[in-house]
């Protein structure tokens, strides 16, 4: 145990020195000097913080340590995809780190090894609730757009299942309903991470909206989308038309070829119930809703160039029991057999090195304020509560 | 005020009876007491006589005896004691029992004037002993047991079918008991001759009488009133699934995925969407047709390991194991 007793002298000689190599830096440099400052600390008890903040240089040494996502790009990456929780703790701490750990790791080989002429591989990020799913996939987002991917995420496809005040009857096919609120925030969303792919991918056909407005072929995906924005009423049909687009355009072998990068947090909303009505009171299915069907058509793996990447969540789903994480569950005989063949990626709770980490994070951020958790049984009594679940974990925490 | 109508005709015979019997004086004693509470004059005579006759009553009051317990040995014969079922009685059962709930800091009521014990049904006339001596009484009424069935197994092979009926025996006004016609048939389906399709149907015909765990079919008869008859209808039962079971109707053709009892990979979307997907991975050539080149794909080993994991998945339900092989599986499908 005087290992861990140790760790918060060692910790503070060793800011010391990362700050006074600061300068010059890289990320080997700080962990060399780590090891040569200690060097009889075994290799688990290590600094908590990364300054790797390039997730393409992402390996298996950084795993457990938190990196921090660059301020300027959060707001283009992120404007809608990080979980409520998360952002608050950005505001609080003013700066947003996030743990690099095994899951998502092993995703970004996947990627990194892929062969991008074969049909779109499909990915899904399953564990119990609050381990996280979401966090990994914003990671693993991060990475796509460092590599210059063109990324089409969707925070919370439950969103599009329920709580829609405005439910309209489809203007382009009989028997289905738009979504024009939820259509123009993604779009909104959409234009401000994807600005500069904007200008540069061209459309292939002729789309007509109504009997004045029409796209034609060739024009800049930005006007469309524009179209979107301003004329809320086709929002969904521009939406259905955006993708179409990017999956014909994915991976091409134009020189303006670009990677696409789906990533659907709470994939489980496409196969599952609505909670939305129609006007006689009967239930909306999810494929009568013109956003839940183009998104389906992107899911399958008819297209080549890109990833399909995914997140089971029970937190939003409808009908659910709260107990259920496994894929077979949440996405029901239905879901399975759409997504089937994919790849199951499980996200556990942290495991006793990434616990540490997170202590040591909220420590010295000055989050844990109660004198009690700063010693060893405070550390245990943690433990033990939140059973080293993050989101339990930082909940509690938050108290302390 | 019964009492005062018919005290005068009762007067000689009472007084008769108190010179005869001592015995009779208490019920006497009470019944003067009655005559005495109705008419005041003509009793002024009996009551002086009433103090002596009280004092040789309660001279004659029984005294507590002691319990049969305290003279029980150990090992006497219990059969004795409770030859047939009987209620609890206190005095006789040498055991500290106690039974009922303790009122506030106290413990359950003792034995004796305990009506809970009482109410309750005992079997201390069914002691292993008194079972035994049961046993050697009705031993001249059995047959000896076949010496060639001597395990379970041979006896499963030999008589597949087994059949329980229930006898009772009781006094009351009538000797019969209605419970006596149920009669129970259990039987394997392992011993009977049956194919996939026969054994698929006789499980659905069957639907709660089969248990999936023993493999048995219980069928269970009573509608009929004697026991003969019940047993007949139970036989005519299992013959008619058997036979039902083998005829394939014209509708059965009309089986839909959905009908069927367990995942089959053939067919499925699973196997369509390996197959589109293996395909486009390397597209068809010129020569080769799409038939066989279904047909090579599915042979090879990869894919089979994929359509284990599938079906171990469906069949079996999700556990991190089967997710983990599934993932293998995948993985190698799809050159990750």
């Amino acid at each position: 145990m005087w290992q861990i007793m140790n760790l918060p002298r060692l910790y503070h000689r060793l800011r010391l020195t990362a700050r006074s190599l600061h300068s010059s830096a890289n990320g080997q440099q700080v962990e060399k000097v780590a090891v040569a400052v200690d060097p009889d600390v075994p290799s688990q008890v290590s600094v908590f913080r990364t300054s790797e903040n390039d997730p393409t240089c992402h390996t298996e040494l950084h795993a457990g340590q938190y990196y921090t996502l660059p301020p300027a790009h959060m707001r283009t990456l992120f404007p809608h995809g990080l979980p409520p929780r998360f952002q608050m703790q950005m505001k609080t701490f003013n700066e947003a780190c996030v743990m690099v750990r095994q899951p998502a790791l092993e995703l970004i080989t996947c990627l990194r090894k892929a062969d991008y002429s074969e049909p779109a591989l499909r990915y899904v990020l399953y564990g119990e609730k609050g381990c996280g799913k979401t966090l990994s996939l914003c990671h693993v987002l991060h990475f796509c757009s460092t590599q210059g991917w063109l990324v089409l995420h969707i925070p919370d496809a439950h969103l599009w299942v329920k709580n829609c005040r405005e439910l309209l009857p489809s203007s382009s096919r009989p028997g289905r309903f738009d979504q024009p609120i939820q259509a123009l925030n993604w779009l909104k969303n959409f234009k401000t991470t994807n600005e500069h792919f904007l200008s540069k991918i061209k459309t292939t056909q002729r789309y007509v909206w109504t009997k004045r407005e029409s796209t034609e072929e060739g024009r800049p995906l930005g006007e469309l989308v524009d179209q979107g924005v301003s004329r809320v009423k086709s929002s969904s049909d521009v939406v259905g038309a955006l993708l179409r687009e990017l999956r014909l355009q994915a991976g091409g072998a134009a020189e303006g070829a670009f990677r696409l990068a789906v990533a659907v947090d709470g994939v489980n909303a496409l196969w599952g119930k609505t909670t939305l009505k129609k006007e006689d009171k009967s239930e909306v299915l999810p494929e009568e809703l013109t956003l839940i069907h183009n998104l389906r058509k992107m899911l399958r793996n008819d297209w080549c160039g890109g990833a399909i990447l995914t997140t089971l969540s029970q937190t939003g789903s409808l009908f659910k029991p709260r107990s259920a994480y496994l894929p077979m569950e949440l996405l029901g005989e239905e879901g399975f057999d759409n997504m089937d063949p994919f790849v199951p990626i499980p996200v556990s709770n942290y495991s006793d090195k990434e616990f540490e980490s997170c202590y040591l994070y909220y420590l010295d951020r000055n989050w844990l304020q109660h004198p009690h958790s700063r010693t060893e049984d405070g550390k245990k009594e943690l433990i033990f509560l939140s059973s080293r679940n993050p989101s339990i974990l930082e909940r509690l925490c938050a108290f302390l | 005020m019964a009492a005062s109508t018919f005290c005068p005709a009762l007067l000689p015979l009472l007084r008769i009876n108190c010179k005869f019997n001592g015995v009779y004086t208490r019920i006497s004693l009470n019944r003067r007491a009655a005559y005495s509470l109705g008419l005041t004059a003509s009793n002024g005579v009996e009551r002086q006589g009433l103090p002596e006759r009280g004092n040789q009553g309660q001279r004659r009051q029984r005294r507590a005896v002691e319990p049969r317990t305290e003279r029980m040995t150990v090992d006497q014969d219990w059969t004795a004691v409770y030859p047939t079922a009987a209620s609890f009685k206190p005095n006789s059962v040498p055991l500290p029992v106690r039974m009922g709930y303790p009122v506030k800091r106290g413990v359950p009521p003792a034995k004796k004037g305990n009506l809970e014990l009482i109410k309750i049904p005992n079997f201390l006339h069914l002691t292993p002993e008194a079972i035994k001596k049961h046993c050697e009484a009705l031993k001249p009424f059995c047959t000896e047991w076949p010496a060639a069935l001597d395990s379970d197994a041979k006896c499963e092979e030999h008589f597949p079918i087994q059949v329980e009926s229930k006898a009772y025996v009781s006094a009351g006004p009538s000797l019969r008991n209605p419970n006596a016609r149920i009669i129970t048939l259990t039987v394997k389906l392992s011993s009977l001759n049956l194919d996939e399709h026969a054994r698929k149907k006789l499980i659905r015909l069957s639907g709660e009488r089969y248990n999936k765990d023993t493999d048995t079919l219980t069928i269970t008869t009573d509608s009929c009133p004697m026991k003969q008859q019940n047993y007949d209808y139970a036989m005519y039962l299992l013959t008619v699934l058997y036979h039902e079971s083998w005829k394939t109707e014209a509708w059965e053709k009309e089986k839909t995925r959905a009908d069927m009892e367990e995942y089959v990979w053939e067919d499925s979307p699973s196997q369509k969407n390996i197959l589109e997907t293996l395909l486009r991975m390397r597209p068809l050539g010129e020569k080769e047709e799409e038939g066989e080149v279904r047909e090579e794909l599915l042979g090879r080993v990869e894919v089979q390991e994929y359509k284990d994991s599938v079906t171990k998945l469906k069949n079996e339900g999700e556990t991190e194991t089967n997710m983990q092989q599934y993932k293998e599986a995948v993985k190698k499908l799809l050159n990750i």
